[in-house]
């Protein structure tokens, strides 16, 4: 393997591991405010360093600065979206979950 | 009925001079029943450094109150006539904070009738005045659109630097069209350019519209430049963080509701703080009202590295340069709040719905 298949295949890993944990934390967080911690930003760490893979395998190439946009989209529209779901949360009057309520839960 | 009670929001336009005297003439109607009053506001909108109006505004309210001493007349006497300043703890951007700061003076004052100036417009280009009508009349306020010959519609010959605007969009559009392509042939620099002046002719007003000063925009690219890896470095840093939250067995986390004023006094650089505090893990931005911003924290941890106000303190760096950087942090501020707080003319509503 070259150097460079090296770096592909970490960011690629990397990439997976982070969908994954956000997919876990989706799953383990208590409430919609946490889960869309999770939900929205490591996910966007995963889909940068897939993206990441991507551009390198590309190389050079007007692909890459396609892929480069792409990211740069997502780390705009991602927040934007949790933000939308929090706050329209928030102003439903949802609670937030607390370290409290799980001793009141349990 | 209090409808001799008039608040008009004033702002320079081409129809205030009649809508001034549309007011004199509903104060001077009402007068056989009523002292009437008449309240000419104007709002404050966006200031970067306390203390300090702008001086047009002192020169209009002048002349407002030159217009009404001379329309009413006679009655002048029996007219209550105030002119104030709304707005000048806080910025505004949009209808709904317009709408605040109006219905909170109105309140103070007994006022329970607005009238609006159909030119009135201090947001530039966006339309306020039907969704302002819209947010007064929902606050439980009679509104009433001044009914004065309007002017023909048209835009301003030269607003701020006009040119420069179209010239950079049009850079923009054109730059990106041939990014996409990916070639430079004839064809491509053809289209390109006849699309790149298709969309700075259609937008050029609308987009941009804030900064068209072309040297300290490549100031902010090139701080954005180094804003951009500092950005990336804190949300891989962060990530880890969360990643090991999530997957550790006890799930360590102490999630909260964090409010706090941000040190930031402008449209974009409040929505680059926020959504760079949504794209840093283990901090969500769940609300912004002007300069209050209300953040999830995911973790103890999390929470005093925003109240540390590194982000906060980046994200001026870039708009307003390295002196802007130094400014106090959230938590440092929050402590000598209390004193700012019995200070303030105005105070603002809380704003913290989520904590009933």
């Amino acid at each position: 393997m070259t150097p460079r298949e090296i770096a592909i295949a970490a960011l690629a890993v990397g990439g997976v591991f982070f969908a994954v944990v956000a997919a876990v934390g989706v799953i383990r967080l208590p409430d919609l405010y946490t889960r869309s911690h999770s939900a929205s930003k490591s996910d966007t760490l995963g889909a940068g360093m897939a993206l990441a893979a991507v551009a390198l395998t590309f190389g050079a190439d007007i692909s890459t600065v396609k892929t480069v946009l792409l990211l740069l989209f997502m780390f705009i529209t991602n927040p934007t979206a949790a933000h939308a779901i929090t706050r329209a949360a928030a102003e439903e009057g949802i609670e937030p979950w607390t370290r409290d309520d799980e001793e009141v839960d349990e | 009925m209090t409808e001799a009670r008039i608040l008009v929001p004033v702002r320079e336009s081409s129809t205030l001079r009649n809508t001034v005297a549309y007011a004199a003439d509903r104060a001077i109607e009402a007068l056989e029943s009523h002292r009437p009053a008449i309240h000419f506001v104007y709002p404050v909108a966006q200031r970067v450094r306390e203390n300090g109006l702008p001086d047009e505004a002192d020169e209009l309210l002048d002349r407002v109150d030159a217009w009404i001493a001379e329309d009413l007349g006679d009655h002048a006497g029996d007219v209550e006539v105030e002119t104030a300043f709304v707005g000048r703890n806080e910025y505004l951007f949009n209808p709904g904070d317009y709408a605040d700061v109006l219905r909170r003076y109105a309140t103070r004052n007994d006022i329970d009738t607005v009238l609006l100036d159909p030119e009135f417009n201090p947001l530039g280009m966006t339309p306020l005045l039907p969704p302002l009508e819209h947010e007064l009349e929902r606050a439980g306020f009679e509104v009433e659109v001044a009914p004065v010959e309007r002017p023909t519609r048209r835009f301003p010959i030269v607003r701020r630097a006009g040119l420069g605007q179209f010239v950079v969009l049009f850079c923009w559009s054109f730059g990106f069209y041939l990014l996409i392509g990916g070639s430079l042939s004839t064809f491509d620099l053809a289209t390109g350019a006849l699309s790149g002046l298709i969309v700075a002719s259609l937008l050029w007003r609308i987009s941009l519209s804030g900064f068209a000063n072309v040297p300290r925009l490549l100031a902010r690219i090139a701080r954005m430049a180094v804003y951009a890896p500092f950005l990336l470095w804190e949300i891989a840093k962060a990530n880890l963080q969360i990643a090991y939250v999530v997957l550790h067995p006890d799930l360590p986390i102490d999630p909260e509701m964090v409010e706090f004023d941000a040190a930031v006094w402008s449209e974009l650089p409040a929505t680059v703080l926020a959504n760079s505090i949504t794209l840093t893990p283990g901090t969500l931005t769940v609300d912004v009202s002007r300069r209050h911003f209300t953040v999830h924290a995911l973790t103890t941890d999390t929470r005093d590295d925003l109240l540390g106000g590194t982000l906060e303190r980046a994200v001026r760096f870039v708009f307003y340069g390295r002196s802007a950087a130094r400014i106090a942090s959230p938590a440092e501020r929050s402590a000598s709040a209390e004193a700012a707080d019995a200070d303030r003319t105005e105070s603002a509503e809380p704003t913290d719905g989520e904590n009933e």
